[in-house]
């Protein structure tokens, strides 16, 4: 038998770092948990599923339409997307969700000895990619809950290659006002690839919430990432996409993996686009979802926070890993915040009516 | 030499006599070339030179081993490292002897006499290397000097932040002069080896630091085990308990440690400022600190994933505990049996320490069992009961079925069961503990 060596084979930044474990499929954990419903409120899902007009292109799937490689660069959802945001269908790159495009870009971008610059309380994976790919990730703290664009412009340096932003955060529900983000992005002066991640795009209902798209003229250095798996319900099929300006959207196009996404997603998500009802009905849903839950909640006498996004921020008298193992007893799947570091925190994404009574009435039961 | 001396230095050799002195000149060369003094130096090649013996005695000349010293900023390590197959690996428990052809010390266990020499002593069972063992020296240190403290009243605002040297020492000093021994790590009555122990990677600091950059309180945390930290803390001086200074140091350590590989954060040493919500109890021991004192010691930890669930094995005798354990904590776990039952087992069992003689104390793992498990745990109690380790513990991991097969002849042997650290191991670990200890 030949000995195999992975001491030496392996680079020192991948032995340091940690593989991310995620939660076992839904049967295991009800058999584990013991509970006959699990109501997932965990990964921000929509309640809602997807679009009808998306469902529909869905059940047209032939299933012998799954010998045929789909189209390597996802080409009539770019021209879709093109056409609804009057760019060039280059101006875009779709992924195996947006999780995909923020590995392109930071391959695109950095080589050992660089950093990116994002925030200690955010989305967790511009760290991680990062640093699993030997790239140094700064992590600037949030102030008021909230991206602190001083404090990240001060932390850049001349090996800085990429911003991360996420607008709204997820977590916690705060964003950049246009003028905040013109602001930091004139600052910035093209110095550094400014990402803005909007996941939550289509769930901000806020005036002065800027549209990272459309300043991509006057931006060059913007990168914007929206995602199906939110609001357009197709979490389950992994479709993502980044729009930047035409230059540098063909350097990323260079550490792109083509075929990543599938058939399925990529139809289902040129029917989505087209389905504006459902975004209507979603806000609806996620609107009246806060402020039951609001009402709830401060009537158990609990700190939380419902910024924008379809999750809010609870804070508990009790560890949150704790509140965790708890609640799935209850059949109830929740966030916990440790990871987000925001210790005795817990993130619950907003469900339907009867998702919203059970986490209540699963909370009211741990806290007792 | 400077920044050029290398942070690790090998020797491979022969177990053969012969070569004793090239390996003390190795061991003592390089602990003072990674800054031992004489005395500690001289302590480590004592232990080194008992230890080179002893496997002398129990493996073969024509074998080679490989013997590493490593600096680790404020000790120095060293390390045997052989392959499994190359002697009877049931002379690595501490209760064997073998002749060393010369009658008078033929009784002699060299292991044992080796721990004396070091602060720490462990066998490690490292997958790429082999099984080792490893000594510990650490670096001898000057008590500080009888400089007044700063006189530290409430702040009205803080903010957490990571100390530089000077004031990690004064950090280390307040500790010392706030808190009563036993809430605090021994090594912080020396200032210089707090800041040699940070800077090593080992340790972290978060401290607060009030609107006038006085120090008003910090928080300490070490890597225990696999995925365990450990934290200590916090501590505060002369402030107000509804400024939220305790629940800031405890997240800005949980923070640190949050998107690591750790699994879970430990308390052993909770001071009062310790703020109630962040830990769960996993249960208390009770340590022997001098003779006749007995204090317990509550244990709490908090989960830093979300439990994923697992399975684990478990003797009938202890399947109780454990269900009201895990109910008790809400830990979802698959129980299965495992038993003796009349089949064949190897014959001979062996155990690993770990000693930490500081606190008169020692663990014992297994590493292979043995059809002899209870009578060898005896012999091990009684030779530790004599060697004033008056706190004897014992760790099953739960991945094993044959570990927790071993629950009788530990219930038997006078341990008992006290507490369940989720995932210290390849699962979750049983700590028991020996009934001299209470
Ligand atoms: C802020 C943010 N960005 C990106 C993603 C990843 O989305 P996708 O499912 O498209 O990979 C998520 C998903 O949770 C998110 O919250």
């Amino acid at each position: 038998m030949s000995v195999l060596s992975l001491d030496k084979l392996v680079p020192d930044y991948v032995k340091k770092f940690e593989p991310y474990i995620p939660s076992k499929p839904d049967p295991e954990l009800m058999k584990l948990y013991g509970c006959k419903r699990l109501y997932r409120l965990n990964n921000n899902e929509n309640p809602l599923g997807p679009p009808a007009a998306a469902l529909e292109e869905l059940s047209r799937f032939k299933p012998t339409g799954a010998a045929i490689y789909p189209s390597g660069d996802s080409y009539y959802l770019r021209q879709k997307l093109a056409a609804l945001y009057g760019l060039d269908p280059d101006q875009f790159l779709v992924g195996n969700g947006a999780n995909e495009v923020i590995t392109f870009v930071i391959k695109a971008f950095c080589q050992e000895g660089d950093n990116i610059i994002t925030a200690d309380k955010t989305f967790a994976v511009y760290e991680w990619v990062a640093e699993f790919s030997g790239i140094e990730a700064r992590l600037v703290p949030l102030k008021e809950f909230t991206f602190d664009d001083q404090g990240m412009l001060a932390r850049a340096d001349e090996r800085t290659k990429v911003f991360f932003i996420c607008n709204p955060n997820n977590p916690t529900g705060t964003y950049w006002d246009e003028t905040r983000l013109r602001r930091f992005l004139d600052a910035v002066a093209g110095r550094q690839i400014v990402v803005m991640d909007e996941a939550y795009f289509e769930f901000v209902e806020k005036d002065d919430y800027p549209d990272g798209i459309k300043l991509l003229r006057e931006y060059p250095n913007l990168i914007v990432f929206r995602t199906f798996s939110k609001m357009y319900g197709l979490a389950g099929l992994r479709i993502g996409y980044l729009a930047g300006d035409l230059k540098v959207v063909d350097i990323v196009r260079r550490t792109c993996v083509v075929y990543s996404v599938n058939t399925l997603a990529q139809d289902a998500a040129v029917a989505a686009l087209d389905d504006e009802g459902h975004i209507w009905r979603t806000r609806r849903l996620i609107r009246a979802g806060k402020t039951y839950l609001k009402k709830e909640l401060d009537r158990l006498g609990l700190e939380n926070r419902s910024g924008e996004g379809c999750y809010m921020m609870v804070k508990l008298p009790m560890s949150d890993t704790l509140a965790y193992r708890k609640l799935m007893t209850l059949g109830v799947m929740i966030r916990s915040m440790t990871g987000f570091r925001y210790p005795n925190w817990i993130r619950v994404s907003i469900g339907a009516h009867e998702a919203m009574e059970a986490f209540a009435s699963a909370l009211k039961k741990i806290l007792r | 030499m400077g920044d050029r001396t290398p942070a690790r230095v090998s020797l491979k050799i022969y177990l053969d006599r012969r070569f004793l002195r090239m390996v003390t000149s190795f061991a003592e060369d390089s602990a003072k070339a990674f800054g031992l003094a004489e005395p500690e130096a001289l302590k480590l090649t004592l232990a080194c030179e008992e230890i080179f013996a002893y496997l002398c005695g129990a493996g073969h000349t024509d074998e080679e081993i490989a013997v590493e010293a490593e600096n680790g900023g404020y000790y120095v390590r060293l390390k045997f490292l052989f392959k499994a197959q190359q002697f009877n690996l049931r002379a690595l428990n501490l209760t064997s002897t073998v002749s060393s052809g010369d009658a008078s010390s033929l009784e002699e266990m060299g292991l044992l006499i080796a721990s004396k020499f070091v602060e720490g002593f462990h066998f490690a069972e490292d997958l790429q290397h082999g099984p080792g063992l490893v000594l510990i020296k650490e670096k001898a240190y000057p008590a500080p000097a009888g400089t007044e403290l700063p006189e530290i009243g409430p702040v009205k605002d803080f903010h957490i932040a990571s100390p530089g040297p000077e004031n990690l020492k004064l950090f280390a000093r307040l500790v010392a002069a706030h808190y009563p021994d036993h809430l605090y790590i021994e090594s912080f009555r020396l200032p210089g080896k707090v800041v040699d122990m940070v800077a090593s990677g080992e340790y972290g600091v978060k401290l607060a630091v009030g609107e006038q950059g006085q120090i008003a309180g910090g928080i300490v945390w070490r890597r225990l085990g696999a995925g365990t930290i450990e934290s200590f803390g916090p501590y505060l001086f002369n402030q107000r308990a509804d400024l939220g200074l305790s629940e800031e140091l405890i997240a800005s350590c949980i923070g640190q440690i949050a998107r690591t590989d750790a699994i879970g954060l430990i308390c052993r040493y909770p001071t009062p400022e310790l703020p109630g919500g962040y830990f769960e109890s996993l249960g208390t021991i009770n340590l022997v600190r001098q003779a006749g004192v007995t204090m317990p010691q509550p244990v709490y930890y908090r989960e830093l994933r979300e439990d994923p669930g697992c399975r684990v094995w478990a003797h009938p005798d202890l399947e109780d505990f454990l269900r009201a354990e895990y109910s008790r904590l809400f830990f979802t776990r698959d129980i299965h049996l495992a038993r003796h039952e009349g089949e064949q087992r190897p014959p001979h069992s062996i155990f690993a320490p770990q000693f930490d003689r500081a606190n008169r104390q020692i663990t014992l793992r297994a590493i292979w069992d043995g059809a002899d498990a209870a009578a060898n745990l005896a012999q091990h109690v009684k030779i530790l009961s004599a060697e004033d380790l008056p706190n004897i513990f014992f760790e099953i991991d739960l991945a094993c079925a044959w570990q927790a097969a071993l629950t009788p002849a530990l219930l038997n042997n006078g341990f008992s069961p006290r507490l369940v650290l989720p995932y210290g191991g390849r699962a979750d670990v049983v700590v028991f503990q020996h009934r001299g200890g209470e």
